[in-house]
């Protein structure tokens, strides 16, 4: 590849890119190829290719051994397995409930930091700063402190909770308090995430749009419902999706501070897929569970996009 | 140029991004389950040794070999490891030994060990593994079996049953280096201000253990593992043989978890948690919590495994109590059994890699290992049972430790690790017994959902979910 950039180079300093528009349109996009293929060659082994690979194993009978593993000829067993197992079924409903909860949350709270910190004058990159802290620490970290926290024998929860007068509940040891306790501490940690790129398209809005509204003697909410949130979807659809393409790769969160218990309450697909692969050993069905949660999650933003898809149009023209 | 060149961001399409973020976000998902496949296709080149000469006595004087071990006990220049490497060291100059610490977790464990190992990568040479691996282990070829180098006269020396629980399909794929069981400790103390003898049944301990709460003697009664993971199988084990029942059949074909014995051993469990007994953060319980509850004088009774005495008295493993405080027994077992209750059995063997290139410097290692040097050092000086019969009876190593002399009276249960299945199997008894005793299902539910989980894993060729 690096032949065709540094033949290439010389070339465009000597010929004059005006006047030949179509000679130097292929020209420039077989330069665009060449420049780029070393990155798409890179792409292509460390993603493309493992993917392929993955779906490929999951349509075979897998035998791990020492000496690496080998496919075994072509079975949909793998799939039928998940479809008739309680345990993805679970896992599915899981995640998906997991990631609706929390993307909500998230984006509610994220919305309103982002309105308070528009209009904030003094100290916003104080602030940013600081509300980056639970998005920049690592998961685990941020799993092992909630642990602390909820804790059901020295946690700061069980201690508040016990002085209200709720007694004693073990949070992560009770499945639906469990499941809540999670998403808490995923809240805890996602908003600010979307809180900055909704910042980001907040600053972004047209000021004239609002004086405009201001002239007509629009109310501060008529002006939110009707120009901020409208103008804003975009910027959220964008959100939306970066959350739920997170939500449901769920797996450092949970696998830390439940295991994915109590039961299996807590099991995401991707802790579901781990246990087969690593725990079992069983590639064929783990690469099942890893295939089919990425085209669930395809499909789910898809769908996501549809429904975002006449604003995302409408701010194009 | 520059409209041509640089596209306006705003002529971007719903279609456009479309399809770039779901190619994104299939690139981001199917990544995690790929890896696994990238790295396959690097061991398919792996060369396998499994056709071993079996030329290798284990009579090595030079050579270096790294040796995988999740941390024991100590740490620095007390590290157990450490300290056993450099007494090998000493006896053997022309060896060097290399530590990789592994993961403390053991699921952790065997997942790295795995890839590394299915990878074709030739370190570690030697590995520490749990004694519930040598089926998995063996069926797959991650290990080799040593049985192929090491004669019977080797394997006669080791407690009987150790062996035989290292043995997959005829060969013998671990050898023993430490022995773990179940233990009931119990503060002698406060027994003995409620003039209370040492539990001899379950349902004593249960009551025994309420009442010293509700007395107001101690904040926590029974503290043992109930989180969702290996270490609750190792419990429900105790109960489930002590209710006279079995997890399987003897061939590992048959799941038999829907027995009166397993409702009766899970109703108890959970019972435990209801009577007050013990705290219902029990199931969110591991070893360290346990240990930490019981250590600091918040426990009457705990159940752990044979480090726990040395634990609860030794400030610098953060134990408050004195060992005059701290007693150890033989489990309780249920009421019209024979005391005393069953132990699991646990522990870790010595494996070797089999693409090692050093299998002599390795079972050099391995055999130092099972010798009385350094079995003193475990035993002696760090706690652990010896897995050889001569150290474990030798009067000096019982005498240092109270825990050694309860050994000959316990009675073992093992975990039915004969199938490659078994971590799936585990899986299904953890994680339905953490539901029950978290309350999200019934004591009967639990073990008929146990039933139909551990039967699709062992009739399952693949290994299941």
């Amino acid at each position: 590849m690096a032949t065709i950039s540094s033949t290439a180079e010389p070339d465009l300093v000597s010929t004059p890119l005006v006047g030949r528009p179509d000679v130097n349109r292929k020209r420039l996009a077989r330069m665009g190829w060449g420049f780029s293929a070393p990155a798409l060659i890179v792409i292509a082994a460390v993603t493309i290719f493992p993917i392929v690979y993955s779906v490929i194993m999951s349509f075979n009978n897998v035998t791990v051994s020492g000496s690496g593993f080998s496919l075994d000829g072509f079975t949909v067993s793998n799939y039928n397995l998940l479809i008739h197992a309680a345990l993805w079924r679970d896992a599915l409903f899981f995640t998906v409930y997991y990631t609706v909860v929390t993307v909500a949350f998230e984006l509610f709270l994220g919305t309103c930091i982002a309105l308070v910190l528009e209009r904030l004058v003094a100290g916003r990159g104080w602030m940013m700063a600081l509300l980056l802290i639970p998005w920049s620490m690592i998961t685990v970290i941020n799993a092992e402190l909630w642990n602390y926290i909820y804790n059901g024998t020295y946690g700061v929860a069980d201690y508040i909770l016990g002085g209200l007068g709720f007694g004693h509940p073990v949070i992560l040891g009770t499945p639906t308090p469990a499941i809540i306790g999670v998403m808490i501490a995923d809240i805890w940690k996602t908003t600010p995430f979307v809180a900055i790129i909704v910042l980001a398209g907040l600053v972004m809005l047209p000021g004239d749009v609002y004086e405009a509204a201001e002239v007509d003697g629009a109310s501060g909410w008529t002006t939110f419902w009707t120009i901020t949130l409208p103008l804003l979807r975009p910027t959220i659809a964008l959100a939306v999706m970066f959350r739920v393409l997170q939500a449901f790769g769920l797996f450092d969160l949970p696998y830390v501070m439940t295991g994915g218990g109590p039961g299996t309450a807590t099991q995401s697909l991707a802790i579901l897929a781990y246990n087969a692969l690593f725990k079992n050993l069983s590639f064929g069905p783990g690469a099942a569970v890893a295939s089919s949660t990425a085209l669930l999650v395809l499909l789910g933003c898809l769908a996501t996009l549809r429904v975002f898809r006449a604003q995302v149009g409408q701010e194009g023209n | 140029m520059g409209s041509r060149k640089y596209p306006g961001r705003r002529h971007l399409s719903g279609k456009q991004l479309t399809a770039v973020i779901g190619v994104a976000g299939a690139l981001a998902l199917a990544g995690c389950g790929g890896s696994s496949g990238s790295s396959s296709t690097a061991g398919g080149g792996g060369g396998a040794t499994q056709s071993a000469t079996g030329s290798a006595s284990g009579s090595a004087t030079s050579g270096s070999i790294v040796w995988s071990a999740s941390p024991l006990t100590g740490t620095g220049a007390n590290d157990a490891r450490t300290v056993l490497i450099n007494a090998f060291e000493k006896q053997y100059p022309g060896i060097k030994v290399t530590l990789v610490s592994a993961p403390t977790n053991t699921d952790t464990n065997r997942a790295t060990l795995a890839t590394q190992i299915s990878g074709g990568s030739a370190t570690p040479d030697v590995f520490m593994g749990d004694v519930i691996w040598p089926a998995q282990f063996g069926a797959h070829q991650l290990a080799v079996p040593l049985s192929q180098y090491l004669p019977s006269s080797y394997w006669s020396q080791f407690a009987p049953g150790l062996v035989q629980g290292a043995t997959y399909k005829g060969a013998i794929y671990g050898s023993p280096l430490f022995e773990d069981q179940g233990f009931l400790y119990y503060r002698k103390d406060l027994l003995a201000k409620d003039h209370m003898s040492v539990p001899q049944t379950w349902e004593q301990l249960e009551s025994d253990a309420s009442k010293l709460v509700k007395g107001g003697l101690v904040k926590y009664g029974f503290v043992w593992q109930g989180d969702s993971y290996e270490g609750l199988t190792c419990n429900f084990m105790e109960y489930l043989t002590d209710a006279g029942g079995a997890p399987t059949n003897s061939g590992y074909t048959k799941a038999t978890l829907n027995s009166a014995a397993a409702t009766k051993a899970v109703t108890f469990m959970r019972s435990l948690i209801t009577s007050g007994a013990s705290p219902a953060a029990v199931t969110t319980f591991q070893e360290p919590q346990a240990m930490n509850t019981f250590g600091g004088g918040n426990a009457a009774f705990l159940r752990n495994w044979d480090y726990a005495y040395s634990a609860a008295t030794t400030a610098s493993s953060g134990g408050k109590l004195k060992a005059s405080q701290v007693g150890v027994a033989p489990l309780p077992t249920f009421q019209g059994q024979t005391y005393p209750g069953y132990s699991n059995i646990g522990g870790w063997n010595m494996y070797i890699n089999p693409h090692s290139k050093n299998i002599n410097v390795d079972l050099t290692f391995i055999k130092w290992l099972a010798t009385a040097p350094a079995q003193d050092i475990l035993s002696k000086r760090y706690g652990f049972i010896s897995t050889v019969t001569s150290v474990r009876s030798d009067p000096a190593v019982i005498g240092s430790n109270p825990v050694f002399a309860v050994v000959p009276k316990t009675k073992l249960t093992p975990r039915p690790a004969g199938t490659p299945q078994y971590p799936a199997l585990s899986t299904a008894i953890y994680q339905n017994v953490n539901g029950a005793l978290a309350g999200s299902s019934s004591p009967s539910a639990a073990t008929s959902a146990m039933q139909s989980a551990a039967s699709s894993a062992l009739s399952s060729s693949s290994g299941g979910l």
